[in-house]
């Protein structure tokens, strides 16, 4: 039997479908019956989701120089 | 029959404009590698604008912070003198992302070092303590968030503020495994043979990242601070 505690530390194996079909199966029974992991499936989605196209910081024009000075050497 | 006139239904104008802004940008995204291949100092410039912060996380994450910032700089000169080589098999970033690893591996087994997979913490607070009750079940479970949407979320600037600290202040490889996947959406195997971890590995690193980001979402809402 799934527990919570289980739910909310492979959670991520969940969102990669890094499972096998009996353990999906039982994922899938078990966040049908409680809404508390639900509701942490969603928040994790939403935390990555939020990141997706974040934008880097662009490099700063003294580490641009230090670049183009070496390749120039 | 239809009239020439006749709208055309909004699914059909949405559909239409994202593929022609794939094809602009892909026609864009030829010209740029053009531009590169052809030695433009100019466009070399902006290629390293772009993806330097990018490969420092890479290279810091396979051989430590201290020369990271050397082996990104070899890295690049490896591209300049390569970029006319590229046949775009693979994406630029990713062919980027494959040179500054492979310059990092070597260069850690030059130095005859290990940099050990260090994400040994025993428990994330954010699921430590009182969370759970012996039997495995919640007993202080997640509150219920006000934002239901990504874009509810990045509205909130405050919030944006606190998740760049917070990934600032992630251990190198955690960094690494979120950024590869989370951002830059590269594929768990791709991320594997960059990072030269194994794919048991990379998945513990990006659930220990995404913890801690959803720790942060989770205490701005409760209350109101990082």
């Amino acid at each position: 039997m799934l527990r919570c505690r289980q739910v909310a530390e492979q959670a991520s194996d969940y969102l990669e479908q890094h499972q096998t079909w009996p353990q999906r199966l039982a994922w899938k029974l078990h966040l049908f019956m409680c809404v508390n992991c639900r509701r942490f499936i969603k928040q994790l989605k939403l935390t990555c989701d939020m990141c997706v196209d974040k934008k880097s910081p662009e490099a700063s024009d003294k580490e641009i120089d230090a670049v183009m000075t070496k390749i120039n050497q | 029959m239809t009239s020439v006139l006749a709208p055309v239904p909004a699914t059909d104008i949405a559909v239409g404009s994202a593929s022609a802004r794939a094809a602009q940008n892909r026609a864009a995204e030829a010209s740029f590698l053009t531009q590169l291949q052809a030695g433009d100092q100019q466009a070399f410039s902006d290629l390293v604008r772009k993806y330097h912060a990018q490969l420092q996380i890479v290279a810091r994450a396979i051989i430590g912070p201290s020369l990271a910032e050397e082996v990104v700089q070899e890295a690049w000169v490896s591209v300049y003198k390569a970029i006319h080589k590229f046949e775009g098999r693979s994406s630029l970033k990713t062919w980027l992302y494959t040179i500054v690893s492979n310059g990092a591996k070597t260069r850690l087994r030059k130095e005859s070092r290990q940099v050990r997979f260090r994400d040994d913490e025993e428990q994330q607070s954010y699921l430590s303590g009182e969370r759970f009750a012996s039997d495995g079940h919640w007993s202080s479970p997640p509150a219920n968030w006000d934002m239901d949407t990504p874009e509810q979320l990045l509205q909130e600037e405050q919030l944006q503020a606190c998740i760049e600290k917070t990934l600032l202040l992630l251990p190198p490889q955690q960094k690494a495994a979120f950024t590869l996947r989370d951002i830059e959406q590269q594929s768990l195997g791709d991320i594997c043979n960059i990072l030269d971890t194994s794919n048991s590995n990379i998945r513990v690193l990006l659930h220990r990242a995404r913890l801690k980001l959803m720790q942060v979402v989770d205490r701005y809402r409760e209350t109101g601070e990082c």
